[in-house]
C-alpha cells in the first residue's frame, strides 16, 4: 500500500486513511493533551506519510510499524515542543492500556507479538514503566513521580525494556528464536 | 572494561540519550551531544530502538477508536492537495506552518517570558525564508498541469470528477461552498489604509473541509514585484498574535472583482476574524500589520 502511496494511487490513499485511520488517531489521542492537539497531530502525522511514503523499506519491518513510528516521531515531536507546559499530573488518570494477548498479537503485526512476548518477561514495574512512557508519554521524570520511584530506576527499566524488545525483534528476525 | 563493548554497540552514555530521543525527545543541550557522538552504529542503534517502541505501541493499542468522519475527510482533502500538485503542496504547505513554527519561536525569544526550547531556530528561519520563495513561486505560476501520476490512478475519492473534466473556477467553487449549511459567510470591511478605499467584500469558509473563499471589489492592484496581499485567519482557539497564515494574492490592474481561494496552513478550529494585508513579496510569516486593508469578523 505504501509503495502504490507514493506513487500517487489515490485508492491507496484511501485506504490508507481507511485501514491506519483509527491506529493513528488511537495513538494521537493517548499521546496528546486536548482532543484538538490530537486532531492536529493526526492531520499532520498523515501528511508525514504521505511524504515518507517512498521511503518505506517492507524489509524492514511491516506498514503498521513504519505508520507507528512516524506517528510517534511527530507525537514526540509535538510533545517536546509543548514541553513548558505544566507537567501531567501526577494522580491524573490515564486511558487503560489494551495489551494483546500473546499469540494474538500477530494478528496486528510480526513486530507486535515479538513485543508482547519480551514484555511478558519483564517485571510488572518495568512494564509499567514502558506503559507510561511509550503509550501514554509521560518523560521520565512524570514516571518517576507518578510512580513514586527514583528517576534513575525509570530510566533503568526504560533501557532495559526497550533493550529486551529490540532483542527479541532483532532474533526474529534473523530467525533463530526457538522458543516462545 | 568498556573493551569489551561489541563494536556495533554505542557506548552507556549514547544508548541513555538514544533511548530518551526515542521515547520523549532530547533537549537542544542534549540534541548537540549526540550530534557529537553520533555515528552510524548510533543511527542503526536507534533505528531498532524506534521500531522497539512503535512495536511496543502496537501490542498497546489492540483496542483502537474509530478516526472521526470529519477528521478523515480533512486527512483525504489534505491527500488531495498534496497529491495534486506536481510541488506537492502539503509539503510546502507543512514547511511553511513550520516556517510560522520558527517565526513563532524566533519572537518568542525576544520576548522576556520564557517559552519552549527549540533547537536549531535560526537554521528552520533560513529554511523558512527559502520555503517562503517556493512558495511564493509556486503560487504565482499558472494552473500548474496535473501530475502524471495522478492522471494515472483511478479516480475513487480524491481525484476530480469524472464527470466535470474542467477544472470549477474560485468564483464557481465559492458558490458551491457558499451552497453549503454548514458554511459561514463574513463580510469584510475596509479599513483606511489608502489600498482600502472603495473595497466591499466577504468571507465564505467551510469549517468542515477547511476551506474558503475572499471575495472583493474595489481591492487596488498590486505590483507583486513590490507588494502582495496576505491572508490571515484569527482562531480563537489559538494565540490572536499568531493568526494563521491563509496565504498570498494579487490582484490584477483593471480587475473589478477578485475570488481568492483561502490556504489555510493551519488546521482552523473557530474563526473568529480574517483580515487581509499588504506585505512584501512572497509574504511573511508574522505580519507587522502596518498595512490592513480589510476586516472581518465572525458573528
Amino acid at each position: 500500500m505504501l509503495q502504490r502511496i507514493a506513487s500517487g494511487d489515490a485508492a491507496a490513499v484511501r485506504e490508507c486513511i481507511d485501514q491506519y485511520g483509527p491506529l493513528v488517531w488511537s495513538i494521537a489521542r493517548r499521546l496528546s493533551r486536548t482532543p484538538s492537539d490530537a486532531e492536529d497531530a493526526t492531520q499532520e502525522i498523515f501528511l508525514d506519510i504521505w511524504r515518507s511514503a517512498g521511503r518505506f523499506d517492507a524489509s524492514q519491518g511491516s506498514d503498521k510499524v513504519f505508520i507507528a513510528m512516524i506517528a510517534r516521531r511527530r507525537l514526540i515531536d509535538r510533545l517536546r515542543k509543548t514541553s513548558a507546559e505544566p507537567p501531567m499530573d501526577p494522580v491524573e488518570a490515564l486511558e487503560t492500556v489494551a495489551w494483546a494477548d500473546p499469540g494474538t498479537a500477530s494478528e496486528t503485526a510480526i513486530e507486535a507479538e515479538q513485543a508482547t512476548r519480551a514484555l511478558a518477561e519483564l517485571r510488572p514495574e518495568q512494564r509499567q514503566v514502558l506503559e507510561l512512557g511509550l503509550l501514554h508519554g509521560l518523560s521520565q521524570s512524570e514516571i518517576a513521580a507518578r510512580l513514586s520511584m527514583p528517576l534513575g530506576t525509570v530510566k533503568s527499566f526504560m533501557r532495559r525494556g526497550l533493550i529486551k524488545v529490540r532483542e527479541y525483534m532483532n532474533v526474529d528476525a534473523k530467525g533463530v528464536l526457538s522458543e516462545g | 572494561m568498556s573493551d569489551a563493548r561489541p563494536q556495533d554497540q554505542p557506548d552507556e552514555a549514547m544508548v541513555d540519550l538514544l533511548i530518551k530521543q526515542v521515547t520523549e525527545g532530547l533537549s537542544p543541550a542534549e540534541q548537540r551531544a549526540l550530534d557529537v557522538l553520533d555515528s552510524e552504529v548510533a543511527s542503526a542503534y536507534s533505528r531498532d530502538l524506534e521500531r522497539a517502541a512503535a512495536a511496543v505501541m502496537l501490542a498497546g493499542s489492540s483496542t483502537q477508536q474509530p478516526l472521526p468522519a470529519a477528521l478523515a475527510e480533512r486527512v483525504a482533502q489534505q491527500a488531495a492537495a498534496h497529491f495534486a500538485s506536481p510541488s506537492k503542496i502539503g509539503d510546502l504547505g507543512a514547511a511553511r506552518a513550520a516556517a510560522v513554527d520558527a517565526a513563532r519561536t524566533s519572537a518568542a525569544s525576544a520576548r522576556p517570558a520564557p517559552r519552549a526550547n527549540r533547537s536549531g531556530a535560526y537554521g528552520w528561519l533560513a529554511a523558512a525564508a527559502c520555503l517562503v520563495l517556493a512558495i511564493f513561486a509556486w503560487q504565482r505560476s499558472p494552473s500548474p498541469p496535473v501530475a502524471p501520476v495522478a492522471q494515472q490512478t483511478p479516480p475513487p475519492v480524491i481525484a476530480p470528477p469524472a464527470e466535470k473534466p474542467v477544472p470549477p473556477t474560485p468564483a464557481e467553487e465559492r458558490a458551491a461552498l457558499l451552497a453549503k449549511s454548514d458554511s459561514l459567510k463574513i463580510p469584510l470591511a475596509a479599513t483606511k489604509d489608502p489600498a482600502a478605499a472603495g473595497v466591499t467584500g466577504d468571507v465564505v469558509w467551510d469549517p468542515v473541509t477547511q476551506r474558503g473563499f475572499l471575495h472583493f471589489t474595489g481591492l487596488a492592484a498590486n505590483d507583486p514585484a513590490v507588494h502582495q496581499y496576505q491572508i490571515w485567519i484569527f482562531d480563537a482557539g489559538r494565540d490572536k498574535r499568531y493568526p494563521v497564515d491563509g496565504g498570498v494574492f494579487d490582484v490584477p490592474a483593471n480587475t473589478a472583482e477578485v475570488v481568492v481561494p483561502i490556504r489555510a496552513e493551519l488546521m482552523v478550529r473557530k474563526p473568529a476574524a480574517f483580515a487581509v494585508t499588504v506585505e512584501k513579496p512572497g509574504g511573511v510569516v508574522v505580519s507587522g500589520r502596518e498595512h490592513v486593508v480589510a476586516l472581518g469578523a465572525a458573528g
